[in-house]
């Protein structure tokens, strides 16, 4: 379709930012680096490893494997500036300021135009009475004795296009507020690099048009996940350990659980279907489904339901590692190690949902499993994703409790979120999650940014309050000092009032609280799962349970962060983030307020449509039913999704409004009313009867115990086991060594000294020589030399050769 | 006086024959065995040319063969000669029994 002809563009953008920043964007952020190249320069060299490991003014000794001056080094990174002196002795590059801004701002100008062509294509999808389209690009490949062709091709329709404006529009904001949060970092450039590569492959995970396409995306956002929580790798902790290394590999390990369930997925699709492509998989599906016909796998016959109820279990495998469900989220909390602006962009906005984005896309599939699991054929995949995504954000929400970090709230508060999209994905409501993603990508960006801010305030804080003392008064505890620490806050909302006012609308509007988004988001899950059609009431107890922890720990940290006095002195020195940061902030936090218009439903007698499939007029609704097949299929009566207009509930609505400010003013008023006072206090809540003791019980973290302490040095040993043992004792010494090795020595020592040395050397060359040697010897003695000898020869064969013609042949 | 046939001719031949193989066989002095040689090739001629006579051969083969015979013997006793000659050099003797470096 030429009308979307622009759409490769939207990857183009982002690309052209990657290959710009990482060519030339230390050049302009670093100039100094390049002025001398012909020159030695030793300071470049060492460059990257000296500053970072300062941060939290960790002690540089010899021992810790970074080679840099045996002396105290506590410049931040933020704050170069005010240590240029000290900076100049050790002889560090300095960013310019010009060149942080060229390389900033064209990455953000790259993210912005991909917004600008996602813009254009929601208009011309608007245009075309939202009929999408598949744009190709070019063929990936073409296998034809499999009939198996993958395509690289673009698919323009209402779902990936909200995906795109969400990823590209919150990538952009995330963007700038990111020049004024990276400032000063030696690997600026470097940072951007990642964020562009991150919104490269983010938008070929949404814009694909087959299941392979999504998974180089997928796996590319894995790949920059990856980079981006390591982007300060070099970091160590008080002990030596690198924390932030640790956890961008503990990110990578855990999705790649969820990877090979991808992969058996597509192994099974493309055997059943012979495409990957997502269209003709779903109107095969429905094809074979309707005419009850059998597949052939593995030379067995199966139903089409029962494959696809395998693919769409390994599918909540691959959503769970990468939306961080149970049993994958352990990854997530860890995240938080990235940089600020990485946490609200990869792991709270955009590639954390990537795994509802597959559910919702896939929904053609979840839905001919339930029909198929609602006679009791096949097992009931899509009941299992609601429940999975209800228990995940019940028990994330409680960790969420017990946790001091200010990200680590905001991370579990993420797998929570991420929790009731995929029970909404799972129950059949598929418009519903999505309209939770896009308000939850709003104001869960909101929040980490402003926890960004507000740990940047306090660092700055800390940072100036260090200039005032000599390193010897500072007390020894003060090297520990964490920044994101809940409990060293306090009281600044009179410090930072810009970011005290933007992080209460999104604490306010992810507790669900009326009328801003995520109350209408999280109440049409609610009022779904509420109504009895579904039969997914346990799913609303425990996603109401999950509401009114989501609210008490909302009350509970803007009351740690913002209110009460300050437990620490760098908090009292904190001071407002610079307007790069905030005007971001502020944009967020608008549509935090006003996101939950896109899908306000609800009053039917004022939106009745009669002519309209469902009724009602839903801005969201309206505009996804175009790619959401099962809505047509179950209109026509071909699939049974239980699908029921959401009226608006009342009672649901106005009861979880009543839970989340009870919960909210709980934490805030009662529970954290004039405690904790000071830094080393205990957590009040662990104070309250019953359920403080159950409390802190979820603050040891249970699965990542679990994994972390059997799972994985369980896994260990049997790997110590397996390689030790199995592979060098067993496998190589003895079945190498002993078995395969000395029974080929013992071969060739038979084929050397036996069949060679006696056999081909003694009998053939040999023997030969010395048979010709004995019948020479016989031979020799019939050579008298004596002429006469052979005359008497000769005159006897003669007379033998006469007798012969004379006698026998005449 | 009878007379003489062939079978005198043959008788002759044998007996020239006898006397040059054994003359080779049982002399050592090399120029009595190239005389021996020359007696049997001789016996040979005299073969031929009884026979010729006595078959009545037209062509004159069995006369003819006989100049073929005493040309190869003329040129065999020129190369025999030279030898001995190179012979009585090497070793100051002509006694073929001397003349035994091929012994096995």
């Amino acid at each position: 379709m030429t009308e979307y002809a622009f759409a490769p563009l939207l990857l183009l953008f982002p690309l052209i930012g990657v290959l710009f920043n990482a060519l030339f964007g230390r050049r302009f952020v670093q100039p100094a680096l390049y002025e001398g190249e012909d020159q030695e320069e030793p300071v470049a060299h060492d460059h990257a490893t000296e500053v970072h490991v300062d941060v939290y003014e960790v002690k540089t000794e010899a021992g810790e494997g970074v080679d840099v001056d045996h002396e105290e080094v506590d410049v931040h990174v933020h704050d170069a500036d005010a240590h240029g002196a000290l900076d100049q002795q050790h002889g560090e590059i300095h960013n310019d300021p010009t060149g942080e801004r060229w390389s900033g701002w064209f990455a953000s100008l790259m993210s912005l135009s991909a917004f600008g062509v996602a813009v254009a294509l929601f208009f011309s999808l608007m245009g075309h009475d939202f009929h999408g389209a598949v744009v190709p690009l070019f063929d990936w490949f073409r296998i034809p004795a499999a009939d198996f062709h993958v395509p690289w091709a673009m698919q323009i329709d209402t779902l990936s296009v909200t995906m795109m404006l969400v990823v590209t529009g919150v990538g952009s904001l995330i963007h700038i507020y990111s020049i004024g949060y990276m400032h000063g970092d030696p690997n600026f450039s470097r940072f951007f690099t990642y964020l562009n590569l991150f919104l490269f492959f983010m938008l070929i995970l949404i814009s694909a048009n087959n299941y392979l396409m999504l998974f180089v995306g997928w796996e590319g956002v894995g790949l920059c996940s990856f980079l981006l929580i390591g982007f300060w790798f070099d970091r160590v902790d008080d002990d030596g350990v690198p924390m932030n290394a640790n956890a961008a590999r503990k990110a990578f390990v855990a999705n790649r659980v969820g990877d090979f369930a991808m992969i058996l997925a597509m192994i099974l699709l493309f055997w059943t279907f012979h495409t990957l492509n997502f269209n003709p998989i779903f109107d095969e599906a429905i094809h074979l489904f309707e005419e009850g016909q059998a597949v052939s796998l593995f030379g067995m016959q199966f139903s089409i339901a029962t494959v696809l109820a395998a693919v769409t279990t390994l599918f909540l495998i691959g959503a769970a590692g990468k939306s961080a469900q149970i049993p994958l989220y352990v990854w997530l909390p860890d995240a938080m190690a990235g940089p600020t602006p990485v946490s609200a962009l990869i792991h709270a906005a955009t590639m954390v949902t990537s795994g509802i984005y597959l559910i919702v896309r896939s929904n053609v599939l979840f839905e001919i499993v339930r029909v198929a699991a609602e006679a009791g054929d096949v097992f009931p995949a899509p009941t299992l994703v609601a429940y999975t995504g209800a228990i995940t954000a019940l028990f994330a929400g409680l960790i969420a409790f017990t946790r001091f970090d200010i990200k680590k709230v905001l991370a579990y508060s993420t797998v929570s979120q991420l929790g009731f999209m995929v029970a909404a994905a799972g129950m059949g409501i598929y418009v519903a999650a999505m309209f939770h993603l896009i308000t939850h990508a709003f104001f869960k960006a909101l929040l980490f940014l402003g926890a960004g801010s507000v740990i940047h305030g306090v660092e700055h804080g800390h940072h100036s309050l260090h200039d005032h003392l000599q390193h010897d008064d500072l007390e020894p505890e003060e090297h520990g000092f964490d920044p994101q620490d809940m409990r060293v806050m306090g009281g600044l909302r009179h410090q930072m009032p810009v970011t005290f006012w933007v992080y209460l609308i999104g604490a306010l509007a992810l507790s669900g609280i009326f009328p801003l988004a995520g109350f209408w988001s999280k109440d049409e899950i609610l009022a779904h799962a509420y109504n009895p059609d579904y039969g997914f009431f346990p799913v609303y107890i425990i996603l109401t349970l999950a509401a009114i922890g989501t609210a008490f720990y909302m009350g509970r940290q803007v009351k740690m962060v913002f209110f009460g006095e300050p437990r620490h002195p760098a908090a009292e020195e904190a001071h407002e983030s610079p307007s790069i940061m905030t005007i971001p902030l502020i944009i967020l936090a608008v549509l935090a307020v006003v996101a939950g218009a896109i899908n306000i439903p609800y009053i039917p007698f004022l939106q009745e449509v009669p002519d309209h499939p469902h009724g009602f007029n839903l801005l969201l609704e309206q505009w996804l039913e175009h790619s959401i097949p099962s809505f047509h299929l179950s209109a026509e009566g071909l699939l049974n999704m239980p699908y029921k207009p959401p009226v608006f509930s009342i009672f649901v609505g106005a009861l979880s409004l009543l839970l989340a400010l009870g919960a909210f003013f709980l934490a805030y008023s009662v529970i954290y009313g004039k405690r904790p006072t000071e830094q080393h206090e205990e957590d009040p809540i662990r104070e309250v009867p019953v359920f403080g003791p159950i409390i802190s019980a979820f603050g040891v973290l249970p699965l990542d115990t679990l994994y972390m302490r059997y799972l994985i040095p369980g896994f260990n040993r049997f790997a110590d086991w397996a390689a030790y043992r199995l592979d060098w004792a067993f496998w190589h010494d003895f079945v190498h060594d002993n078995l395969i090795r000395d029974f080929f020595v013992g071969f060739s020592r038979f084929a050397s000294d036996v069949l060679d040395d006696r056999g081909v050397d003694g009998a053939l060359v040999e023997g030969s020589a010395r048979f010709t040697r004995a019948v020479a010897g016989v031979l020799r003695l019939t050579q008298t030399g004596y002429v006469r000898n052979y005359a008497l020869g000769l005159f006897l064969g003669v007379v033998v050769l006469l007798a012969y013609f004379l006698l026998v042949a005449g | 006086m009878a007379e003489v046939t062939i079978e005198w001719y043959i008788a002759l031949s044998t007996v020239l024959f006898t006397i040059g193989a054994l003359g080779v066989l049982m002399r050592r002095n090399a120029i009595i065995i190239f005389m021996s040689i020359e007696l049997m090739l001789n016996a040979a001629n005299l073969a031929f040319v009884a026979f010729a006579r006595h078959l009545g051969d037209e062509l004159l083969g069995g006369q003819i063969f006989v100049f073929f015979v005493m040309t190869v013997a003329a040129a065999e006793v020129a190369v025999g000669l030279a030898l001995i000659v190179a012979i009585f050099r090497s070793k100051q003797s002509i006694n073929i029994d001397e003349v035994n470096v091929l012994k096995g």
